[in-house]
């Protein structure tokens, strides 16, 4: 008797499974007109359905975008992460060294250049005291340059990271050392994984965007958000401030929305035809992309243009709607978030501050850049505060690396303006929202900012930190690649405890 | 929660087929005579379960079951863990029943299935035997199954038919002759086929015609394009340097050196050695340096303060890896670091295969030296003079190595390898300010009699060079006028034994911060020979200004003389500066051993990869010519043809491909193209019929023709065909024909997109300049990847971007009023036949009625839009259009063919 009501539920079961494929079935024949999780799901299934080693993989072939609850309920549901391409003077912003100002001028001691390596340091360089004033902020009361007046208001919702470090101290490979977990090109990058991860709450956008400002892309290029091994439909989708926002987004000059519609729709009627005589499911999914590709056409320029956003959130955000600027990229970094995009990586270019011009000076060009970014990035805080975002939206400011307390004297000259050079041993990172304890600041750097004293923090722990405040275990989110699994912080990692509420 | 429930059930579920399982192992067990495979049944349960903790990377408690002799040998606790013949003693076995879990092993997992624990228990009991993966075996003649079924055309064949009755599936008959053409066509050439040739075969209906074709495509200048487009991938070719500034590189002469060979059908062994060691060929003549240029596609770091050597191990490293990857189908990056964890590879066999490309000239330095230097025609017939006088006048010897440095400017030491520089700096290459000093460490001088270097200075100088310490005796002294460029220098020295410290002491007529001097590079050689023969003085006059002229260059292999020899050592844990053992250039022990008279040195290696015994090159090679026509491998992964890659479905015919490819047609790859595309597998209709679609949706048992959408530059050479704007212009610099703006965004660089002009914008993708950070954006799109390193196979996606490339892409926008425009000039006056003519020459075949009613349809609403309209008419006809409604609606139509996914795919 108990055998058979077991064997009933077998049966019930393997009907259940019977009736959930020939759904998906019936969807791949007959649902041709509908789209979404059908069109990228047989965009994959061909490729990877097949794999032996997609078991141990996370995502669902037929849907690989579908949104996901994570591994325990996490803090934030998207991520804006903000990079300074070129790695700011820690000790002209974050990282306040009075002790370095007494050493202003003097040569550098043997004991600081003994077995290092510099990019572009030569000889005995002199030391270089700091060159902004610093004061105590918020209830908190953390330390920060003046350079960035309106960052100090918020400073009470901001965990500082005092001691990070790498090991790379070229741009590139400590580029992706920072948003792929190695500084050789081929993993894939953070907002790969996190999109691979919880899917995407937008089926008519990109769940990961990638938004450049400065002039240039990073120097590490689209390496810094490619999906590396895994499946492409994750790679970061680069959005542009000027021209069209996606590449081709735009119809042909000459041609009306009605007249593409038309167009689409006699593609694919054509290629319904096709289908009759050849039974391929792969052009039903063209049917559905060329759809999909009519609705991006709409929906990508609309949350893309920032001209009908507010007065009062221009004036905020210091935006100029048309041009390609970090400013604009927060507003709509702001605005994809609230679309339901997981992951927002920005890329300001313009921070790499040798001396060797006004732009690259510690007290001209960071000055600056500084200007141009404190606003927007303190008007997001503020804004995501007030729709009630910041909570679930996780913040992160951070650079490659660092630069030195010394001046640095390219050529073994003494140069032109006041600069320095490429450091990996310490610099500043944070952190805002998200789940993040907001007024803390952990770990400690030496006295003039050369090495770190405690509270060392490497990318990985940037990296197992984000992930945590989404719901992952960064040790578990892993990808079956070349025979083994693979995981973003690699072997190793910790979460940052102390800056989480 | 449903997926929790469903995990309860199938939980059941395995319990039950466990108990089954294991009654048909108690089965199993009872035969004695069935033997256990350690291939196909012991080493996957051992790589799935047992090798991340006790195998290559991990070896807990001292147990290993990557290699036999690891496997069988003492533990931690002192005694072996498998003692063959006796699974009642083995703790191996103990270990995998045990019901205690912190005994049970895998530990902290699921236990093993009673099948594996069955499998694994009877190969103790027969004595634990190691057995070798099918891909590491050499290829044997095989025996061609043999079937009697009038579908059969060739050997091919037999193999799929054998395979397709055991699965009770019957092949699918012959393509429509119009289907066909344009999938042979396409696969052979890359392009829809000539208008004559296309003809010809669709008015031939002898049985010969479709032969005809195949030879007719095959000979064709276009399929030396097609196949290099290929191998670019696997190259990693690209007309940039790589890295953040991502320079340009002038290495197209290589792309040019593989339309050539695929073209004349240079045979794959002659083809690879070409590529990997011909510049130590025996007289190397241009074309054989500039083949080796395939491991000159590595990327060059020019970031300001890296570190060169780091760099140059990094191209190295990418060599050994590419070696493997692209032409024997192995991932061998593991190794770089510990044994390979699932394949029989040793950690330090990683390094002395490594040694085989440690000894090469190029040093990861902006000027990217080796460039073979080419000569214009007059200097070329000079510089044969000049040989020729050396080859009668001097030793052969001493006449090779003018040649070379002719060729080459090597062996020559970079000027970067100087360091203590102080009043000047070291960047691009060292520089000297007045007063100026460097020190140039511990060069070969070896009683050589003259010492050269290459310099450029704006100014008078006087630079003195001292041996062993600044103050130390003057070797040579020099004193010249401002160059205006470059300039070589020959200074005869005392004859000197040994290695020494050079002291360089500038001081010029320069004063201030600027650069007074800039050297490239010095060399320390013998006076140029001869002096006693007649025509001497003329013959050394030669060779200076022929070391001096004007050439246009091409990366290129040089390998080291004795002087410059590296050492190559084991890298610990795969890092370069934790320098171990140090080894000597080998192959892996589980492969073919060296051939008895290689060399050790590339050319050795060479002549191992194409030796016969080779297990993966041929079986690699012809692995991917078959994905290139079916859409997948034999073995689905090009990449990784051993125990971590998928099963061939049909390994019988991939071991049957590889023996004819080397043996009956001798390495030709045409021959066995050919022989490919003349089975009936090949011409089989792709049509899915509801069967197939459910029993074999990708077609891995070729019960159907293939059906695979096309790469990124077929669908737009093909384009660029039917619209009759192809420019079949070959060979030559790289072009760029119209991209956005703003694609190109690299930091630190001037260089711009610059727009070809005339039928440059209209030339073969596979002009199409390739920079590595920002690839041509419809190729990437199409899933063209950015060839930092090595694309051993294009994983093909289906994205909406896909779709709007192909829409709106200006480019295809220009296509497609050349393609209307012809469907004007074809078709009469009358639409239908318009839009039916210009399928026709798509397709090749007559538009059925539903398609052209969905098309006219489309020109009529567009029609009526743009009458309405005259300047939205002018915009997308542009310059081809009349300016009247009727030309604007034919571009819709046009553009929207041009998106047929018929097009897009090989039908």
């Amino acid at each position: 008797m108990k055998k058979d009501i077991h064997n009933q539920k077998l049966v019930k079961e393997a009907n259940r499974t019977m009736l959930q494929q020939s759904t998906r079935r019936h969807f791949l024949k007959e649902g041709a007109m509908g789209f979404g999780a059908l069109a990228l799901g047989s965009m994959l299934g061909g490729c990877f359905g097949n794999s032996s080693s997609s078991s141990a993989n996370l995502f669902d072939a037929t849907n690989p975008l579908a949104p996901r609850p994570p591994m325990f309920p996490g803090k934030a549901k998207s991520v804006i992460y903000l990079h300074m391409a070129g790695a700011p003077s820690q000790l002209e912003i974050f990282s306040y060294k009075p002790e370095l100002s007494k050493l202003d001028g003097q040569d550098c001691p043997p004991s600081l250049l003994a077995g290092k390596k510099f990019a572009f340091i030569q000889g005995v360089p002199k030391m270089l005291g700091p060159q902004a004033n610093f004061r105590r902020h918020g209830e908190s009361g953390i330390w920060l340059s003046d350079n960035l007046p309106h960052l100090s208001t918020v400073i009470d919702d901001i965990a500082m990271l005092n001691a990070v470090t790498t090991d790379q101290f070229n741009h590139a490979p400590g580029q992706l050392l920072m948003h792929t977990g190695s500084a050789r090109l081929g993993r894939p990058s953070i907002g790969s994984w996190v999109t691979y991860g919880m899917g995407s709450e937008n089926k008519n956008l990109p769940g990961f965007v990638v938004l450049t400002s400065g002039g240039n892309d990073p120097d590490a290029g689209k390496s810094a958000w490619g999906s590396g091994f895994l499946p492409s439909v994750y790679q970061g989708v680069q959005c542009r401030g000027e021209g069209d926002p996606v590449l081709f987004i735009k119809d042909p000059k000459g041609m009306d929305r009605d007249i593409r519609k038309a167009s689409i729709d006699a593609i694919n009627k054509v290629n319904q035809e096709q289908y009759q005589e050849y039974n391929d499911p792969e052009i039903l999914s063209r049917i559905s992309q060329y759809e999909m590709a009519y609705k991006m056409q709409i929906s990508v320029p609309g949350v893309m243009d920032i001209n009908d956003e507010p007065a009062y959130i221009h004036e905020m955000y210091g935006t100029k709607p048309g041009e390609a600027c970090f400013a604009n990229n927060v507003l709509l970094a702001r605005k994809l978030v609230e679309k339901g995009v997981r992951f927002v990586q920005l890329f300001d270019w313009g921070w790499d501050n040798h001396g060797d011009s006004a732009f690259n000076a510690v007290d001209i060009g960071l000055v600056n850049k500084c200007r141009k970014v404190d606003k927007p990035i303190t008007a997001l805080i503020l804004d995501l505060k007030q729709r009630g975002l910041l909570d679930e939206t996780l913040i992160v400011w951070g650079s490659e690396f660092g630069r030195t307390p010394m001046q640095e004297n390219r050529e073994g000259k003494k140069m032109a303006f006041k600069g320095r050079d490429h450091h990996a041993g310490a610099f500043s990172m944070w952190m805002a929202g998200g789940g993040i304890k907001g007024g803390t600041s952990y770990g400690e750097s030496d006295e003039i900012g050369y090495n770190i004293v405690s509270g060392k923090t490497e990318a990985f722990d940037i990296q197992a930190t984000i992930l945590n405040q989404l719901g992952f275990d960064h040790e578990k989110l892993t990808y079956e690649s070349q025979g083994r699994p693979f995981r973003l912080t690699d072997v190793s990692g910790k979460v940052i405890t102390d800056i989480i509420a | 929660m449903t997926l929790f429930k469903e995990r309860i059930v199938s939980k059941k579920f395995l319990i039950i087929s466990g108990i089954l399982v294991l009654v048909i192992a108690i089965t199993f067990m009872a035969m004695p005579s069935s033997k256990v495979d350690f291939n196909t049944e012991v080493k996957p349960i051992l790589n799935k379960k047992c090798i991340t903790c006790h195998g290559g990377v991990k070896q807990k408690a001292g147990f290993s079951v990557l290699f036999r002799e690891e496997a069988l040998g003492n533990t931690e606790s002192g005694k072996p863990a498998i003692i063959p013949g006796h699974p009642e003693q083995s703790e191996f076995i103990k270990r995998i029943t045990a019901k205690d879990p912190e005994e049970r092993m895998p530990y902290k997992h699921p236990a093993l299935s009673s099948e594996e624990i069955a499998i694994l228990t009877k190969w103790v009991k027969q004595g634990a035997e190691w057995g070798e993966h099918w891909a590491y075996i050499p290829v044997t003649e095989p025996d061609v199954p043999s079937n009697s079924n009038s579908w059969i055309k060739n050997n091919i064949d037999h193999y799929i038919f054998s395979k397709l009755k055991e699965e009770k599936l019957s092949p699918s008959q012959e393509a429509d002759k119009s289907v066909l053409l344009r999938r042979l066509s396409i696969d052979l050439t890359g392009l829809p086929a000539p208008e004559k040739i296309a003809k010809r075969y669709l008015q031939d209906n002898s049985d010969k015609a479709y032969e005809n074709l195949v030879d007719e495509l095959l000979a064709s200048s276009s399929y030396g394009e097609r196949w290099t487009s290929m191998w670019l991938d696997l190259a990693r070719y690209a007309d940039t340097k790589g890295y953040e500034k991502d320079g340009g590189r002038n290495i197209w002469k290589y792309r040019d050196w593989l339309i050539n060979a695929f073209n004349k059908d240079k045979p794959y062994n002659e083809f690879l050695t070409e590529q990997i060691a011909g510049d130590l060929m025996p007289d190397p003549d241009d074309a054989k340096y500039i083949a080796t240029a395939f491991h000159r596609n590595t990327m060059t770091n020019d970031e300001g303060g890296t570190d060169n050597e780091e760099f140059r191990t990094s191209a190295v490293l990418d060599r050994v890896s590419t070696t493997w990857s692209a032409l024997m189908g192995t991932t061998f990056n593991c190794v770089q670091c510990h044994s390979h964890p699932y394949d029989p590879f040793k950690h330090e066999e990683y390094y002395k295969f490594m040694a085989f490309f440690n000894n090469s000239r190029d040093e990861d330095t902006e000027t990217d030296y080796p460039l073979l230097r080419q000569y214009n025609a007059v200097d070329s017939t000079k510089l044969f003079q000049l040989i020729d006088w050396l080859n009668k006048n001097v030793s052969k010897e001493k006449a090779k190595e003018y040649y070379l440095f002719l060729k080459t400017w090597q062996p020559a030491i970079n000027s970067l390898k100087c360091d203590s520089v102080n009043n000047g700096s070291i960047a691009v290459l060292t520089n000297l300010r007045n007063n100026g000093t460097c020190r140039l460490k511990n060069v070969p001088i070896n009683n050589h009699r003259q010492f050269s270097f290459r310099y450029n200075s704006d100014y008078n100088i006087k630079l003195s060079v001292y041996l062993d310490s600044a103050n130390g005796a003057q070797l040579a002294s020099y004193s010249s006028a401002k160059t205006n460029g470059w300039k070589i220098v020959s200074l005869d020295i005392n004859s000197i034994p040994g290695r020494h410290n050079l002291f360089f002491k500038l001081s010029s007529s320069q004063s201030g911060d600027a650069t007074a001097l800039t050297f490239d590079w010095f060399r320390f050689s013998d006076p140029f020979p001869g002096a006693d023969k007649l025509g001497y003085a003329s013959a050394k006059q030669q060779y200076e200004e022929l070391l001096s002229a004007p050439a246009e260059t091409t990366p290129v292999m040089v390998e080291n003389n004795t002087d410059l020899f590296r050492t190559t050592n084991v890298f610990i844990r795969g890092n370069r500066l934790s320098k171990g053992k140090e080894v000597t250039p080998d192959v892996p022990h589980i492969m073919n051993p060296m051939p008895a008279n290689a060399p050790k040195n590339r050319l050795g290696l060479a002549m191992w990869l194409t030796d016969k015994k080779n297990p993966l090159v041929a079986r690699t090679m012809v692995n991917r010519l078959w994905e290139q026509l079916f859409g997948y491998g034999i073995a689905e992964t090009l990449e990784d043809l051993g125990t971590q890659g998928i099963t061939p479905t049909h390994k019988d015919l991939l071991d049957y491909l590889a023996f004819q490819f080397m043996n009956d047609y001798n390495w030709s790859i045409k021959k066995i193209l050919k022989e490919i595309v003349l089975s009936a597998t090949y011409r089989q209709d792709s049509k899915f019929s509801k069967e197939l679609l459910e029993k074999d949706p990708n077609n891995k048992l070729y019960a159907r023709g293939p059906r695979v959408r096309l790469t990124g530059e077929q669908i737009r050479d093909q384009a660029l065909c039917v619209s009759n704007v192809l420019s079949h212009k070959m060979y030559g610099k790289s072009v760029m024909p119209f991209q956005p703006d703003g694609v190109w965004r690299s930091p630190y660089s001037a260089e711009t997109w610059n727009l070809s002009q005339g039928e440059d914008q209209y030339r073969r993708a596979v002009y199409t300049y390739w920079k590595r950070s920002a690839p041509y954006p419809s190729m990437l799109m199409f899933d063209g990847g950015t060839r930092d390193v090595c694309v051993t196979r294009r994983i093909r996606t289906n994205t909406p971007l896909q779709a709007l490339t192909t829409l709106n892409d200006s480019s295809y926008l220009v296509m497609a009023r050349f393609f209307a425009n012809r469907m004007n000039e074809i078709g009469g006056k009358d639409i239908n036949s318009k839009i039916g003519k210009g399928y026709e020459a798509m397709m090749y075949k007559s538009i059925s009625a539903g398609r052209l009613n969905a098309l006219v349809q489309l020109y009529n609403n567009s029609l009526e839009k743009y009458q309405k309209n005259t300047m939205a008419r002018a915009e997308i006809a542009g310059d081809l259009g009349k300016n009247n409604p009727s030309d604007a609606a034919m571009v819709v139509v046009a553009s929207a063919m041009l998106n047929m996914d018929e097009w897009l795919n090989k039908n």
